[in-house]
């Protein structure tokens, strides 16, 4: 009798103990799965992967042509480019505001499954490329590195073309208000082409 | 976490076996710019004896030999000062440029372009056309900033007869930092003594 009780004891306090622990890291653990599960991806939804997905879930009258399916897959490996750029780029500069300690944990947890999941994408491509047709997963990223670069420089050829369009109104504005302050009437300076002095010149002319 | 690698949004897409083209009928702008996307290179890549386009090298050399006949007759036209017309030699080759197909190498694009723009550039310096030849300049130098003094001279160039000298000495400075120039040099101090001169009025 005396002995039981004096078991019951450190028995109950064992259990306890070890009750406390196992709660404890239970609920640790859900909660930390459910934090890392409520945090942002860091990329946006991959559209071009969705929509390769889906053409070849395509159900209708008319079978989708190769063409198409391949241009999709060659889609979605030039998206899969822009994202590892980006990853690469900003990887050095996380890692040292990391250990600066600028940022949380939480964004370096979702720049990491960002970085593993962009890892399987691109193994998924190449063998979706494969599949399609027979060692063109060796090729395809070598395209679409190419498709989009090709982009980007049409991309900046469109932007000189508004560059041009903005400064040719600015200087438009501006020629008329110099033609204003110099009292030049506007056919004069267009057809002997005072127009084309520099304003520096223009005002040194003026003062003179 | 972020999604997961074996699902995906399915989008109810349309096929128009007609023209070949898919559409989606509630598109988001993104989703429909992908489409449009899509659409385009799916027809480029019609043209080709398989849908899969070949290896970026080596290259087909129609398009450069094209390229370059056109340039070449801007050239002679910019020679004998006929600017406008050197011009429209010059935006035909760009179009040309641009429109090569994408699976070819894009380093070559841009090596055509950056001389294209520079050309044009001029031309348009000497038209008189500063605002034209500031942005034809500014591409040819983004797309290539190292050994490139004379797109360099021509944006500098270009700022200066827009009277904006103080923009001219910060473009024509980043020139020379990409290698000494002698011209570049002359048209710098040339800006500087533009500067000066308005400050001593002031």
């Amino acid at each position: 009798m005396v002995n039981l009780l004096s078991l019951a004891v450190p028995f109950a306090y064992i259990t306890v103990l070890i009750g406390s622990l196992a709660v404890f890291s239970s609920l640790y653990r859900k909660r930390k799965a459910l934090k890392a599960a409520s945090l942002e991806p860091w990329f946006e939804t991959h559209e071009p992967r969705d929509l390769y997905y889906s053409l070849q879930h395509h159900q209708g009258p008319e079978p989708i042509p190769n063409n198409v399916i391949c241009s999709a897959l060659l889609l979605r490996a030039k998206e899969d480019i822009r994202r590892v750029m980006v990853i690469r780029s900003q990887k050095q500069t996380l890692q040292q505001l990391l250990q600066r300690g600028s940022i949380n944990d939480d964004v370096w947890t979702r720049f990491q499954a960002a970085e593993a999941e962009l890892d399987t994408e691109l193994r998924d491509v190449v063998s979706e490329a494969n599949s399609l047709q027979e060692n063109w997963g060796q090729l395809i990223f070598q395209t679409a590195n190419e498709i989009f670069n090709h982009e980007r420089l049409r991309e900046r050829a469109k932007k000189a073309a508004q560059v041009a369009a903005e400064e040719n109104e600015w200087w438009a504005k501006k020629r008329a208000q110099i033609q204003k302050e110099l009292g030049i009437s506007e056919e004069a300076s267009d057809s002997d082409g005072v127009l084309v002095e520099p304003l520096g010149e223009k005002v040194a002319a003026a003062k003179k | 976490m972020a999604s997961d690698p074996d699902t995906y949004t399915h989008h109810p897409l349309l096929f128009d076996p007609k023209d070949k083209t898919l559409s989606l009928s509630h598109a988001s702008p993104s989703l429909s710019k992908h489409l449009n996307e899509l659409n385009t290179l799916s027809k480029s890549l019609s043209s080709l004896p398989i849908p899969i386009p070949p290896p970026p090298l080596p290259v087909s050399p129609h398009r450069s030999a094209a390229i370059d006949k056109l340039r070449t007759s801007g050239n002679n036209e910019f020679r004998k000062q006929q600017y406008s017309s050197a011009i429209n030699y010059y935006t035909m080759a760009i179009q040309a440029a641009q429109t090569r197909p994408v699976w070819e190498p894009a380093g070559l694009m841009r090596d055509e372009m950056q001389v294209l723009y520079a050309n044009r550039a001029q031309a348009y310096l000497g038209m008189g056309c500063w605002p034209e030849a500031y942005a034809d300049a500014d591409m040819a130098v983004d797309m290539k900033k190292i050994q490139n003094p004379k797109a360099w001279w021509r944006k500098g160039k270009a700022l200066m007869e827009m009277g904006r000298v103080d923009e001219a000495r910060e473009v024509l400075k980043d020139g020379l930092e990409f290698g000494e120039d002698q011209e570049l040099r002359a048209l710098l101090k040339e800006v500087e003594g533009k500067i000066d001169g308005r400050k001593g009025k002031v």
